[in-house]
């Protein structure tokens, strides 16, 4: 009897700890697939240990993600107009914009300070028309758009800021006449010019403005980095088409074995400006190079290179030579002993050409296609491989060796690995994002989405996490940890000093000189005020909305009913739009924004009567009006 | 009237005194709040705070008066409240009050601080009672949601609508209340060191005798 339970007792012991031990492998996901899932999931109320911040491409604006759950958060309007916030249509980010409503932004970055994310602001590029935007992350909206940039054409290798963001880049990728002129296209290698662009960041504001302009020869100038560490105050820039093709590029821009990438020494570059060496060219102070020595150099590239990245420790750069299968890796304490042993082969239009031996540290046979690489804090490189549709894995270092490799879905184009083009990446996840997604999502058509995969490094081998679609279309991104980020949730009220605002019922009103009109309103749950205004015919009208309210997300619209006039005022902002009253009759108004239990009942109405009909100087509402809106800020 | 007139003994002089030192600092510079009220609701988890002081109300005000204007509440502002233009002097008073008590030790002048303080306390609580009756009963016939009047929790917890109300002491007042029960502590311990000297004495005569 005794010895029976006992037997029992052990048959139970081994079973229990048979299912506890089963548990364990399902908790910690034996299949591949349960593990992915647990790592990239964060529970609901939970938040994300990311940002990413994914460029829009040609949809002119960018992507903000959460990682690891790859969930899209927002979308900042960066170049493009957005009807919903009315970006591009109240009369502030109209002026921003400049008149265009397409930009083609490619490379965002954030802010450094020591060569680390400092979570201060996010640059980036439109490309085609040489322009680039800052992006305050206090409170994720563009402030500033800086250019078109004289004389620059393309801005693609673009901005790349230095390690403490004194200074932002841009160069042309499809070099044109400087200045621009009546000449023949088959002059090209005649009267074609390259540009490559410092542009200065204020410290204190973030206001860009241009430092100095170097001519550079006519090829095609692609991607940048900075220089950190030991190459602190050099910026590096990628080139193909050292053919000089002007047409048919596809064959004649890939005969040389070398392209080039360029090192700008900025600060030199910057003091020559500051002592007159330059010439104004468009408005911008333009360095040639033949003149002015000591500011840039050549350096020999195989075969068309993509990406130039600079390693963690600031000693080596990377180049990938888009049509061959290597990386070519660089150390930058050779380049500089060469150029301060005058060691030249050469020169292209005055801007001396190293030699390749001279300055090539290593080659690292990754694989086809190599385009861009990122890196972990592991000492390891991480190369996008174009043609092959993988990420290789590399030791940056001796053996140089090649250690990992993971496909991709399809054809990636650059790869952003967390904080991996600092001085001290984290080593995390690395994003793959990848242009072409073909059969991954459900099927929406001939126009397909893009393609981003999130792989985790902190194993031995890298592992796919997760597999999501993007819109049109992420070229590079930038990962930051959410911890470094403090938004703002509204905007405090009592610094809001913007023209046109009023936080006083008693200072609503409707101000007319001639046939403009000024419509100074407040809106607050749930009311216009004014809401009843009256305009003739023929009227301009600028409507200057401040939001009284100070709570989190209680934003509020104006929209005009068969009009485009559209735009969300956030808490404690004042914004201004403009319509012109085109016909005579009634219009209604209504909040576009669902703000609360009485959304429905936000609206107002815009009388306009027959042109010359007498109107006040000064409209305001009546005292009963006043009296119950002031009764309702009383606290203000 | 012999006792009334006569003096403490240090011991309860000290406690006087003591009384004074939580009294004048705290109420010469307001930086205690008297009253919170903690709400709650769904979209609201992080929830919303009333911090009352003797000279003002602080906090998520102008929020809470904005979500009461949907039921008619009258908005809540410091300006509205002339408590909060003589309640820090009344305190401050009670606080020299204790200090002369404490420094002379007379009996009387402690008594009347005393019963003065306690009748200031009844009657500013059952002002705030009335306030909030006032905020929950007088609500604006024209509201767009019409509520059954209510009165907000003066301590404790209540739903009000979609919010969960908690409504509590802040730290002030647990220092009101230590001061004012020394009053009681002072005389209570008199009686017990006199009850111990009268004990002593009677050994002392007993070893004598």
């Amino acid at each position: 009897m005794k010895r029976g339970s006992k037997l029992g007792f052990a048959v139970v012991l081994v079973a229990t700890l048979g299912a506890l031990a089963a548990g364990c492998v399902a908790s910690q996901g034996g299949g591949a697939a349960g593990s992915a899932a647990q790592k990239v999931y964060v529970k609901p109320g939970e938040k994300d240990a990311y940002y990413a911040f994914l460029s829009g491409g040609h949809h002119g604006n960018i992507y903000v993600y959460g990682m690891p759950s790859c969930r899209h958060i927002t979308t900042i309007p960066v170049f493009t107009p957005e009807p919903a916030v009315g970006y591009g249509n109240d009369e502030e980010s109209k002026a921003m914009l400049g008149g265009f409503t397409w930009g083609d932004a490619h490379h965002p970055g954030l802010s450094e300070t020591d060569g680390d994310y400092d979570g201060r602001w996010l640059f980036i590029n439109d490309m085609p028309n040489a322009r680039i935007a800052r992006i305050d992350l206090k409170d994720f909206k563009t402030k500033q758009i800086f250019g078109p940039i004289p004389n620059i054409s393309a801005a693609h290798a673009c901005p790349f800021p230095t390690p403490n963001t004194e200074y932002v880049f841009a160069a042309s990728r499809f070099s044109v006449p400087v200045p621009n002129r009546d000449v023949k296209v088959e002059d090209y290698a005649k009267d074609f010019r390259g540009i490559v662009a410092g542009v200065k960041v204020d410290p204190k504001t973030g206001t860009m403005s241009l430092g100095f302009e170097i001519m550079m020869p006519p090829f095609d100038w692609d991607l940048s980095d900075a220089g950190k560490g030991p190459s602190l105050g050099w910026q590096f820039f990628t080139c193909y088409n050292s053919e000089m093709a002007y047409d048919s590029l596809e064959i004649k821009a890939s005969q040389n074995e070398m392209d080039y990438f360029a090192a700008v020494d900025w600060r030199a570059a910057q003091k020559a400006v500051d002592e007159g060496k330059a010439t104004m060219i468009n408005g911008a102070p333009v360095l040639d190079p033949a003149k002015v020595t000591g500011i840039a150099y050549l350096i020999p590239v195989p075969k068309s290179p993509h990406g130039v990245d600079v390693d963690p420790s600031g000693q080596y750069v990377c180049c990938s030579g888009k049509l061959q299968a290597e990386v070519s890796v660089y150390s930058f304490a050779k380049i500089k002993a060469a150029i301060d042993a005058a060691k030249f082969e050469g020169e292209k239009m005055g801007v001396p050409t190293l030699k390749f031996e001279d300055c090539l540290e290593a080659k690292v046979p990754v694989g086809l296609g190599p385009l861009h690489t990122q890196f972990d804090n592991k000492g390891n490189g991480y190369t996008s491989l174009f043609l092959d549709s993988q990420i290789a894995k590399w030791k940056v270092g001796p053996p140089w060796n090649v250690e990992d490799k993971i496909d991709v879905y399809y054809s990636i184009g650059h790869l952003m690995a967390s904080e991996g083009d600092t001085r001290h990446p984290t080593g995390d996840y690395v994003v793959a994002l990848d242009k072409l997604s073909k059969d991954r999502y459900l099927n929406v058509g001939p126009t397909h989405p893009e393609a981003a995969q999130l792989i985790d490094l902190r194993g031995p081998k890298m592992e796919l996490l997760y597999d999501f679609p993007t819109y049109l279309e992420p070229h590079y991104a930038q990962m930051i940890k959410a911890e470094k980020l403090h938004p703002i949730t509204v905007y405090p009220l009592a610094e809001n000093d913007k023209p046109g605002v009023i936080k006083r019922a008693e200072d609503a009103r409707v101000e007319r000189k001639g046939n403009r009109v000024d419509v100074y309103g407040l809106v607050v749950r749930t009311h216009f005020t004014p809401d009843v205004i009256k305009v003739n015919e023929g009227d301009e009208v600028y409507f200057h909305w401040t939001n009284l309210e100070q709570d989190d997300d209680i934003a509020h619209g104006f929209g005009i009913l068969w009009s485009s006039k559209n735009m969300q005022i956030e808490p404690g902002e004042t914004k201004t739009i403009h319509w012109t009253a085109d016909k005579t009759g009634i219009r209604p108004f209504y909040c576009s924004n669902f703000c609360s239990a009485l959304h429905q009942e936000m609206q107002g109405y815009l009388e306009v009567r027959p042109r010359g009909t007498p109107q006040a100087a000064v409209q305001r509402p009546d005292a009963k009006t006043i009296a119950e809106i002031n009764a309702l800020l009383a606290a203000r | 009237m012999s006792y009334l007139s006569g003096k403490f003994r240090p011991t309860e002089r000290g406690l006087i005194l003591f009384a004074a030192v939580v009294l004048l600092p705290v109420f010469f510079l307001p930086v205690f709040p008297i009253w919170h009220m903690h709400l709650r609701a769904p979209q609201y988890p992080e929830g919303l705070n009333l911090h009352i002081y003797t000279n003002t109300i602080r906090g998520d005000v102008d929020k809470i008066n904005t979500l009461n204007h949907y039921v008619g509440m009258h908005a809540i502002t410091a300006t509205d409240f002339k408590e909060f233009s003589y309640m820090p002097q009344l305190l401050t008073l009670f606080g020299v009050l204790a200090l002369l008590a404490g420094l002379t030790g007379r009996r009387w002048l402690a008594l009347v601080g005393w019963l003065a303080f306690t009748g200031f306390a009844v009657y500013m609580f059952r002002d705030y009672v009335l306030w909030l009756y006032r905020y929950g009963h007088d609500l604006n016939p024209r509201a767009a949601i019409k509520l059954q009047v209510f009165t907000p929790p003066v301590i404790g917890f209540a739903k009000m609508a979609n919010f969960k109300v908690w409504s509590y002491p802040g730290l002030g007042t647990w220092l009101l209340g230590i001061a004012w029960a020394l009053g009681p502590i002072a005389l209570l311990a008199e009686r017990y060191g006199r009850r111990r000297a009268a004990a002593g004495a009677a050994v002392t005569g007993a070893a004598k005798a």
